[in-house]
């Protein structure tokens, strides 16, 4: 019986043994990356979690594989919780220093990375690469203030809500995939014209631009006041601030090289800090 | 193996200590690898004003074509000022470029002087070419007219050699290898133009220009020239002079194109460069050559190499 459980903790030990050193690979590779690609981990602290990992792994390890004294056990131990410490301390500190907005899609083979420097306000959007890490793409236009809110409006389409310093509001929208195929660039202005109604909107997409009656109200934008991301989302401003995203749903085609008009639905989300839904509208008719 | 794995744990902790320092100095959020496309720049959300990257005519001083529009700066890009012209008229004319910089020498940006020269239709078929002059760094603009009507050019330069004197060279109406070329000059700044005589020739011009009020150069030949076509005026422009250029044989047909001379101590110098066939010692050596009258006769002075030169 004791020399099953030695047994035992013996392959414990070594297995604790081999992780450690497996992550140390992963924290080197993290290195390589980051110095020739500008890769960092999805989440920072993932940085020092798997530190803490490898000081807990190699601790049991010592203690797991080798007979010591009691003084060095002691040693060790300060040690180690030192270490343990100093990593936590470090840790803590940097999710005050760096603001991380992680969101995964629903199938959760997408995810929306925005980190944000505390002191400077300003955030980046970053495009995840190789698992665990992600590359900055681009900053987002404005300073931000702080609070952020990122809604999946489809599998692949990720609507990032935030207020600016100077209190107006903005939309930023991450998109992941395509729609007819993906084999060229295209307009949602132009593959979405035409009528499309919902429960509670009406959107009509005309050369003129697009109109949003929503609750009685009317709106109306021009093509300058719209902002496309990917090839997926239309953002449409007013007086420099988002008011409405519109997406592609997942079954839309454009038909665009037929004389059908186009099939499945579009998504109007309204650019608002408060909780809303995405509203759903289907095609109706056509427009000039 | 006590001391593989103690090794190993001493290793990983300095491997550990070095890689938080390291982590903690490079954790501040970077900029994006590389900036996005200009597509994709220009769908960002709400846009703010666009960045524009300077074309440096000598820094801080630059300008920029984006969006079509020129605009200049004095400080490096923070602050920009309109040029209120339309681009095109910029390029009007025999012009082959991409239009995404200005013709060299059709303009002036300088701290005290900014200058374009520009052709418009003038209703009459012909074209007008006219001069946009700023004193005060675009604060506010002058548009002179220089020639109410002329053929659409091909050679445009202009240029002072003080606050008051500047000068004008254009040429147009180009037939095969033949071409008329007219000088202007101004006393007052720029707002008055007057025309000078011009040379008796209708050779391509190369480049010109005076060297005080008085003193002015045309030199002439593009294609295949055989020897330096140097022309002077020493009386602003009333009349115009072949210039006696001493080439030594060792360098005949080699040095043929005449630079614009300069003063230099109590003379005149002139780079003279080799055609576009030239092939002496590598085709980029020139000829530097003095006069001492004022530029009417000119004698060889030595090599120069072209890092020596401007260009």
């Amino acid at each position: 019986m004791k020399r099953a459980n030695k047994k035992g903790k013996k392959i414990i030990g070594w297995l604790l043994f081999l992780a450690a050193i497996g992550l140390c690979c992963v924290q080197g590779v993290y290195f390589l990356l980051e110095n020739n690609y500008s890769v960092e981990y999805i989440d920072n602290r993932l940085f020092y979690v798997i530190n803490l990992l490898i000081i807990v792994f190699m601790t049991l390890t010592i203690f797991l594989l080798l007979t010591i004294e009691k003084k060095w056990k002691i040693i060790i131990s300060s040690f180690a919780a030192a270490l343990i410490l100093l990593q936590a301390g470090l840790m803590i500190n940097h999710s005050y220093e760096t603001k991380q907005v992680i969101s995964f899609s629903p199938e959760l083979n997408h995810q929306l990375v925005i980190k944000e420097d505390s002191d400077t306000s300003q955030a980046a959007y970053y495009r995840t690469r190789y698992g665990l890490f992600v590359r900055p793409k681009e900053d987002l236009p404005y300073q931000t203030s702080g609070d952020y809110k990122v809604k999946w409006l489809e599998k692949d389409i990720a609507a990032v809500t935030y207020e600016a310093t100077d209190r107006t509001l903005h939309q930023y929208i991450g998109t992941y995939g395509a729609r007819d195929g993906g084999i060229s660039y295209s307009y949602v202005a132009s593959m979405t014209r035409g009528q499309w109604k919902g429960e509670t909107a009406q959107v009509t997409n005309s050369s003129e631009g697009i109109v949003i009656e929503h609750k009685g109200e009317t709106e109306h934008y021009t093509h300058e006041n719209m902002v496309q991301f990917g090839t997926l989302a239309l953002v449409l401003m007013e007086n420099n601030e988002a008011k409405w995203t519109i997406a592609l749903n997942e079954n839309f085609e454009s038909n665009s090289n037929a004389p059908e008009p186009p099939a499945g639905e579009i998504t109007l989300y309204k650019a608002t800090m408060e909780k809303n839904d995405p509203i759903s509208l289907e095609y109706i008719s056509a427009t000039d | 193996m006590k001391k593989i794995i103690i090794g190993t744990a001493c290793i990983m902790s300095t491997g550990l200590l070095a890689g938080t320092i390291y982590f903690e100095k490079s954790s501040n959020i970077p900029l994006p690898a590389a900036p996005p496309p200009v597509q994709e720049q220009a769908l960002q959300s709400s846009p703010q004003p666009e960045s524009l990257e300077p074309i440096y005519e000598q820094e801080p001083i630059g300008y920029s074509f984006q969006n079509d529009q020129l605009q200049i700066t004095y400080d490096r890009g923070e602050s920009w000022t309109e040029v209120p012209i339309e681009k095109e008229k910029l390029f009007q004319g025999e012009y082959g470029g991409s239009e995404q910089e200005l013709i060299p020498n059709s303009y002036i940006l300088n701290e005290n002087r900014t200058a374009f020269l520009y052709t418009e239709d003038n209703g009459q078929n012909g074209k007008r070419v006219q001069l946009l002059y700023s004193l005060n760094q675009g604060a506010t603009w002058q548009d002179a007219m220089v020639q109410e009507e002329y053929a659409p050019l091909r050679f445009r330069k202009v240029d002072f050699t003080n606050e008051s004197f500047g000068y004008v060279i254009i040429s147009g109406d180009r037939t095969m290898s033949q071409e008329w070329t007219t000088v202007y000059t101004t006393s007052d700044g720029g707002e008055n133009w007057r025309e000078t005589a011009r040379p008796d020739t209708t050779r391509l011009i190369f480049d010109g220009g005076f060297v005080d009020k008085n003193t002015g150069f045309l030199s002439y030949g593009t294609i295949n020239p055989e020897e330096p076509d140097l022309y002077v005026t020493q009386d602003g422009g009333d009349s115009w002079n072949k210039s006696n250029v001493l080439v030594p044989e060792k360098y005949e047909k080699h040095f043929v194109m005449a630079e614009v001379p300069f003063k230099e101590e109590d003379h005149l110098a002139v780079l003279i460069k080799q055609g576009p066939n030239g092939d002496y010692q590598g085709g980029r050596v020139k000829g530097k050559f003095i006069s001492h009258d004022q530029g009417s006769t000119w004698e060889f002075s030595k090599e120069v190499d072209p890092n020596e030169t401007s260009e």
